[in-house]
């Protein structure tokens, strides 16, 4: 990993930039606003019909229940105007004011259960779709070459799996039906209103006119102070993780009034973000609280005149009652709730969307080619013959990692790797596990071109111990276990007990059992090396790569481990990256890697007889010992 | 919750206003009905004359406007104050907490977990701004519109009392059940979300490890797993909630039905006018939606309990360990002493890690210290600059116990070089200066030529300005290391520590390194945790440490003399030509 970071240090954050591959990704500073919405939402849809059936169920049920919620002020006001009917004074037509109550009650009834079902529906959607999207995001994942994750901020690529994917889920639960709901709500009580009168449903659009005004002078506030308030958070998010993760550097070097000052600084920063955007977004509801009273005053007060001059032309419903006022006002209520609750959920449904692009823009990253389809090939009788080609390659176009590179590795042999920090030693790693791909030259493994071998077959063909070790949040036993899934508990002890883990594990408490925390930092480090090579061990691979896998594990364990280690390598081809020079001395043949190619190559005693590179690197090693 | 209270205070004035404005809002809510019915009854059913019954319809209109007018107002301010108030009070307690954790000791960062306390920074503070924000406004607001509600409705008829009387109590029946059933869910589904993430995290840094062993299906199937689990209480959480929306709405209907009934008889037998009937509707809607409304808050206060005792148990945390009490004291020298140092980790049941270590390190002196994989190294060297304190005998710099000096000042002259590298983001030069905010240029640059940086940092196309992407995930280990270092060196300290922290150089690197440090930083102790042989032969002295206790000390060829073990590493390291080279 060393080389290949060495080798292109500073484009890479270039190309990370503070936000991975879209700049608005992240702090991405004022844009929370969707690049092309049209087409994300058109592909949450398309997540969102995968379940068809609960889909159009759900719709069904959101109509009838519009309905319902359009037809009860409509019998409201019928069973109102049982009381108002006659002209001169007032009477009660108590058998129809019951009649219409008695409907109305079946109407609510109804409308109660189907809410029900609604719920239950709203909800299966939104979680089956969440999970399906989570699912294939991680899958994505999974299968997207090593280029992406050595490239790309691990902390953006956690936050679009739980933070973005949870605001579409929201999204997805809340607005869906509210959408849905509304712009049905909006056309019913359109219809009504002109039902009752034409006139007065023409006197009521002024207030929603008002809606639209005032919602649109807010969002503008909104837009700039919300994303304002998410950069900020993300800004402060990433010091206090950095400080507290990084808190020993933080003791060491006194900073500890330092990281307060400058977190003290964004803090306010974001108070001061946050109040402005909290407030543009809490004036919301009271400015339409003054807009539906102006809505209703002027129905109202149109509606009085309208009903004293026997005026209302063009209404299907005759002259005007109390009745139809009454009606009319809940109308007018239930039309500008839905554009106030669409306009309150713009800001969610912008950011959802940008989540969602964001989310996408993973998948839509290529995964992991495999052109490798021999499917003949078989692991169990790889030979483990490699041959490096006239190979070059390179991270970044134009900076040369390995150019005219060409390495022998028998069948049975144990090789191993020397040279400088950034003379691309891993790379060779990267290369031969087709984590990284050539860009000309041959790799064939048995004499046949890696590229025709399927990456499952290779890599299961190679067993491999990388210097950072990678524990699971598991017990040790299971840790192993990863090596070979189905491996018996014997299997697992006999790796532990090659790999000298037995020696520290089974001091512990619980034993195998005990259950590793993430990073494993509840063991040393040459402990987690210890476990990693014990996966090895259990995988019994063809082919074995240490690469700088005892660094961490002092000499003498590591002595302790040769012997089983050897054995392990005894019959395999090996490949051993090591600085330590005592971890490479006995393999059979040592090759020193320079400026990209081989420099030099033999065992240890015609290297150090050649008094080449080698020799030097040795004797630095061992300078002073004699005197 | 006293805690939140004690961060109120500086707050009060404007915490007070909020809910005055929000009474101002919602009375002006509650007389709107009244005034509606009234319109109603008197306007547009009024018996007098047409247009005075119009200019009634306007002129109680202006009122209603005015009205509405001063309660938007209301509603306005009290939006402002509740931000301000909750923004503000977060805003000192995240402080708060911040500082509380930068001073936290080891032991206490390593029990609460760094995860867990990022959480408790981030989103139990946001948690506990949101309640302040929301029992500030929605409570007083549903309170009054619940009491007013009533006062109200009962104003215009007690007779509509007698519908309260029986859906007030099914309705909040109805609440506390299901909430009462919801609420350990919530947990849970916290917990759930928690795997999901884990499972997340492990592959996207362990990704070189899955594919490896090819294992993507298996992690897929393991995410599946977690995923489905999430899925599932979600859903019983969704499933047990959709029921309280149907159920309410059937008690308010049926109440809205009762009080048109009652009020239609009412109305009969002439006790009553039209329009009261319609103000009555709305009264009992507000009073049974402020019951929802409570039970909808319910959820929110029962996580913000929980953040916020989760953010008290930091802020109640004192540090373990603190200044110590001779301000005077000063680190002049940096002759390191231990006496009969004794140490296990706390919670461990007193498990020694170290035991009976005496070892005295003369000013300038360059000490190795060498030992097996978890022998307690690490801890040895963690009792000088107090990142933990010794369980027994004690630390002397320059004849004074480490707990004596001031923190400040003790690691102020302490440079450690941590086992681990962490940088952090800005660039190379601003990350070195950490050891020195006021160092000019030149000196960096030194500190890193001394550290063998200076080389790769030329070779970046920005050189020292370079940006350091998150924790230098671009950067090698190597190069990390030697960062670290320079690091340290810029601090010029009176005793230098490098934890195993050249284990990622080359042999060559290295031994250049060591050169360096010999002529550039003489006079200063130097402390240095080593696996290679050729990396600590060249200090003055090496201990050598076995299980827990320093079992030989002496110059390297003492050493191969006296120690066993130390030739058992030597020849680990040298093997067969080991002896050839011995002579």
């Amino acid at each position: 990993m060393a080389e290949q970071k060495n080798s292109a240090p500073m484009q890479m954050p270039r190309v990370m930039g503070r936000g991975g591959p879209p700049p608005h990704a992240r702090m991405g500073m004022p844009a929370e606003k969707p690049k092309n919405a049209g087409a994300t939402v058109k592909r949450i849809i398309s997540y969102i019909g995968k379940n068809k059936y609960l889909l159009f169920a759900l719709l069904a049920i959101m109509l009838i229940i519009t309905l319902t919620n359009l037809l009860a002020p409509f019998l409201q006001g019928l069973a109102i105007d049982c009381i108002t009917l006659s002209d001169s004074r007032l009477n009660i037509d108590i058998n129809g004011m019951i009649t219409y109550l008695l409907l109305l009650g079946g109407i609510y009834l109804i409308s109660s259960l189907l809410t029900y079902f609604q719920g239950i529906f709203a909800a299966k959607l939104s979680q089956t779709t969440v999970k399906v999207m989570r699912n294939d995001l991680f899958k994505k994942i999974s299968y997207l070459p090593i280029k992406y994750t050595d490239t790309h901020q691990h902390g953006d690529i956690m936050s679009r799996m739980t933070n973005d994917i949870e605001n579409i889920s929201n999204t997805v639960s809340q607005s869906i039906a509210s959408l849905f709901s509304g712009v049905l709500t909006l056309f019913g009580c359109f219809m009504f209103m002109i039902f009752y009168s034409p006139m007065l449903t023409l006197v009521s659009m002024t207030s929603i006119v008002l809606t639209l005004i005032v919602t649109r002078t807010l969002t503008k506030f909104m837009r700039k102070y919300f994303p304002m308030q998410q950069s900020l958070l993300g800004e402060l998010n990433g010091h206090i993780e950095e400080t507290v993760t990084g808190y020993k550097t933080v003791a060491s070097f006194s900073r500890e009034k330092r990281a307060c000052d400058d977190f003290n600084v964004i803090s306010d920063k974001l108070t001061d973000a946050s109040i402005k955007a909290q407030i543009s977004g809490g004036v919301m509801g009271p400015c339409m609280n003054v807009i539906g009273n102006i809505g209703f005053l002027l129905v109202a007060g149109v509606g009085a005149y309208f009903l004293i001059i026997g005026f209302n032309p063009l209404a299907l419903s005759g002259a005007i009652t109390v009745g139809t006022i009454q009606a009319f006002l809940q109308y007018t209520r239930n039309f500008t709730r839905p554009i106030n609750e669409i306009a309150q959920q713009y800001a969610m449904i912008q950011t959802a969307i940008a989540g969602a692009e964001r989310v996408f823009e993973i998948m839509d990253n290529p995964p992991e080619t495999d052109e490798g389809k021999d499917d003949s090939f078989s692991v169990e009788n790889v030979k483990g013959d490699i041959n490096f080609k006239d190979l070059s390659f390179s991270y970044v176009p134009g900076e040369v990692v390995l150019h005219d590179f060409d390495l022998w590795i028998k069948s049975g042999q144990k090789l191993a790797i020397v040279g400088a920090t950034g003379s691309g030693k891993t790379t060779v790693v990267n290369l031969l596990t087709r984590f990284y791909d050539i860009d000309s030259g041959s790799i064939t493994l048995d004499g046949q071109s890696i590229y025709e071998i399927p990456k499952k077959k290779l890599r299961g063909s190679i067993g491999i111990v990388l210097q950072d070790t990678v524990i699971f949040n598991d017990t040790i036993a299971q840790n192993i276990r990863y090596g070979k899934l189905d491996a018996t508990d014997e299997e697992v002890i006999a790796a532990a007990r090659t790999a000298k883990v037995d020696e520290f594990a089974e001091k512990l408490t619980d034993g195998y059992n005990t259950v590793l925390t993430e990073g494993g930092s509840n063991l040393s480090q040459g402990q987690r090396q210890l476990i990693a090579i014990a996966r090895a061990v259990l995988a019994d691979p063809k082919i074995l790569i240490l690469d700088e896998a005892t660094s961490s594990i002092d000499t003498r364990t590591e002595v302790y481990i040769q012997e089983a280690m050897l054995a392990l390598m005894k019959g395999r081809t090996s490949l051993i990256i090591a600085h330590r020079l005592s971890t490479i001395r006995d393999a059979d043949k040592i090759v020193v890697i320079d400026k990209g190619r081989v420099a030099e190559a033999g065992n240890h005693e015609q290297l150090l007889a050649q008094g080449g590179a080698y020799a030097k690197l040795y004797n630095t090693q061992f300078a002073g010992i004699a005197t | 919750m006293r805690k939140v209270i004690k961060y109120l205070k500086p707050y009060w004035l404007i915490a007070l206003l909020c809910p005055l404005a929000m009474i101002l809002e919602v009375s002006m809510d509650l007389i709107q009905p009244q005034l509606m019915s009234d319109i109603v009854n008197f306007g547009i059913l009024g018996t007098a004359p047409a247009d005075e019954n119009l200019r009634y319809v306007i002129q109680t209109g202006i009122y209603m406007l005015i009205f509405s007018l001063i309660g938007c107002a209301g509603g306005i301010l009290s939006a402002a104050f509740g931000t301000i108030t909750a923004q503000k009070l977060g805003n000192d307690m995240r402080k708060d907490t911040f500082e509380k954790v930068m001073h936290l000791s080891f032991q206490q960062t390593d029990k609460f977990t760094t995860g867990s306390l990022v959480t408790r920074l981030t989103n139990d503070i946001t948690m506990i701004q949101q309640f302040v924000a929301m029992s500030l406004r929605m409570f007083v607001r549903t309170g009054m519109q619940f009491i007013g509600g009533i006062a109200c409705l009962l104003f215009l008829n007690v007779n509509f009392g007698l519908v309260l009387v029986i859906s007030l109590p099914i309705q909040l029946i109805v609440v506390t059940l299901i909430m009462k059933r919801a609420a350990p869910l919530f947990g849970i589904v916290q917990d759930k979300l928690d795997k999901v993430n884990s499972v997340v995290q492990e592959n996207v840094t362990g990704a070189r490890v899955v594919k490896a062993f090819t294992r993507e299906e298996y992690e897929i199937n393991r995410f599946d797993d977690a995923n489905t689990a999430l899925m599932e209480t979600n859903m019983k959480v969704q499933k047990l909630l959709a029921i309280l929306n149907p159920l309410l709405m059937v008690v308010m209907n049926a109440s809205v039905m009762a009080i048109i009934l009652i009020g239609g008889l009412q109305v009969e037998a002439k006790s009553m006018e039209v329009g009261s009937v319609m103000a009555a509707v709305t009264y009992i809607t507000q009073i049974l939606m402020s019951v929802m409304m409570v039970g909808m808050m319910f959820q929110q206060v029962s996580r913000a309990m929980a953040s916020a005792k989760r953010v008290k148990e930091v802020l109640d945390t004192d540090p373990v360990i603190s200044d110590g009490s001779s301000a005077q004291a000063e680190i002049t020298q940096g002759r390191v002493e231990f006496k009969n140092v004794g140490f296990y980790y706390p919670g461990t049941a007193g498990k020694p890690v170290l035991k009976d270590i005496d070892l005295t390190v003369e000013p300038g002196q360059m000490i190795a210290v060498l030992g097996s994989t978890g022998c307690g190294k690490t801890s040895l060297v963690n009792l000088i600059p107090r990142f933990y304190d010794c369980t027994q005998g004690e630390v002397l710099i320059d004849g004074v116990n480490v707990k004596d000096y001031e923190l400040d000042v003790l690691r102020s002259k302490i440079g450690v070089v941590l086992q681990k590298s962490e940088l952090f983001s800005g660039t190379v030069a601003e990350n070195i200066r950490w050891g020195d905010n006021e160092a000019s240029d030149e000196e960096v640059k030194n500190a890193a030529t001394i550290a063998q940086a200076d080389t790769f940092i030329q070779g970046f196309n920005e050189g020292y300005d370079t940006m350091i992407s998150e924790k230098g995930a671009s950067l090698s280990g190597g190069q990390k290391q030697r960062m670290s270092i320079a690091r340290a060196i810029l601090k010029k300290p009176k005793i230098l520590i490098f934890d195993d922290s050249t284990s990622a150089l080359d042999l060559s690197t290295e031994s250049k390194l060591h050169e360096a440090l010999r002529s550039s930083l003489s006079g200063v102790t130097v402390i240095m945790i080593a696996q290679r042989i050729a990396s600590v032969m060249r200090a003055d002295r090496i201990a050598v440490i076995d299980k827990g206790t320093i079992c030989a000390f002496g110059t390297h060829s003492e050493l191969m003399q006296s120690s066993e073990i130390y030739r058992d590493i030597y020849y680990s390291q040298m093997k067969n030509e080991g002896g050839e080279q011995n002579g």
